[in-house]
């Protein structure tokens, strides 16, 4: 799978940045596929360090939350780390009011993100 | 009052949360307090469609919602048997944290200011002052 349409893939300093095309994830198919293209773009040996970058999303509902996680496990799994960044407040109080905070690292900006999987 | 009986299909919920979205930036509600009513909404129909009516498709849910510039109220009622909110495991404990599902209540307990049960537990509403 080379050709995404919910995400936008990238590679800075040698790090993996995922970003979201859609601004509200609501759409139920619409997730099922996020969560396969984002398995699709962490898969594999360059991509043990990644950024998932939101700054473009409004809306984050609980089961694009758990395509998240299971992203995160595949990566963990892969001796890889995951950060989060650019999440607008009301998206992060979705992880912080979930105590997701504790499991996903979040970083205000990607350029701080990525700095600390250096 | 918006009134709507939707089958039980998610990708109609979106379509009747922009109505709901729209609604309420008619009323004047700032974007965080649209994003927490969209967030409890939208959880409470999934649910309702999801574990309530099992994704049947000859099963409906009924969305009433009620809003102005003060306060909206939000019912969801699906055709399940109903459940018992209290035996619903807490996401937020340790060896529930890294679970994919789950969040649901618990997202719209945070994002309302009042979320209740009738006593089967196949209809729940949510209340939030602006």
């Amino acid at each position: 799978m080379d050709q995404y349409e919910c995400i936008e893939t990238d590679t800075v300093e040698d790090v993996s940045v995922v970003k979201f095309v859609d601004e509200r994830m609501m759409d139920a198919a619409r997730i099922e596929q996020l969560g396969s293209e984002l398995m699709d773009a962490i898969s594999g040996d360059d991509n043990d360090r990644v950024v998932i970058n939101f700054e473009n999303v409004s809306f984050f509902s609980s089961a694009a939350v758990s395509k998240l996680l299971v992203a995160e496990k595949r990566i963990r799994s892969q001796g890889g780390q995951l950060r989060l960044s650019n999440l607008r407040p009301e998206v992060r109080d979705v992880f912080s009011l979930t105590k997701l905070d504790s499991v996903f690292r979040i970083e205000d900006e990607q350029t701080t993100a990525i700095k600390t999987l250096q | 009052m918006l009134e709507r009986n939707i089958p039980s299909n998610p990708d109609i919920c979106a379509k009747l949360m922009q109505s709901l979205v729209d609604a309420l930036e008619d009323f004047g509600w700032a974007e965080r307090e649209i994003f927490g009513i969209r967030m409890a909404m939208e959880e409470a129909i999934i649910n309702a469609i999801r574990h309530g009516n099992r994704c049947s498709t000859d099963k409906m849910v009924l969305v009433q919602m009620s809003v102005n510039g003060d306060d909206f109220i939000g019912t969801v009622t699906d055709e399940g048997d109903g459940f018992d909110p209290e035996k619903v495991p807490d996401p937020t404990d340790e060896e529930n944290l890294e679970r994919c599902s789950g969040r649901g209540l618990a997202l719209i307990d945070n994002f309302a200011d009042e979320m209740q049960y009738n006593a089967t537990g196949n209809s729940l509403t949510i209340r939030k002052r602006k």
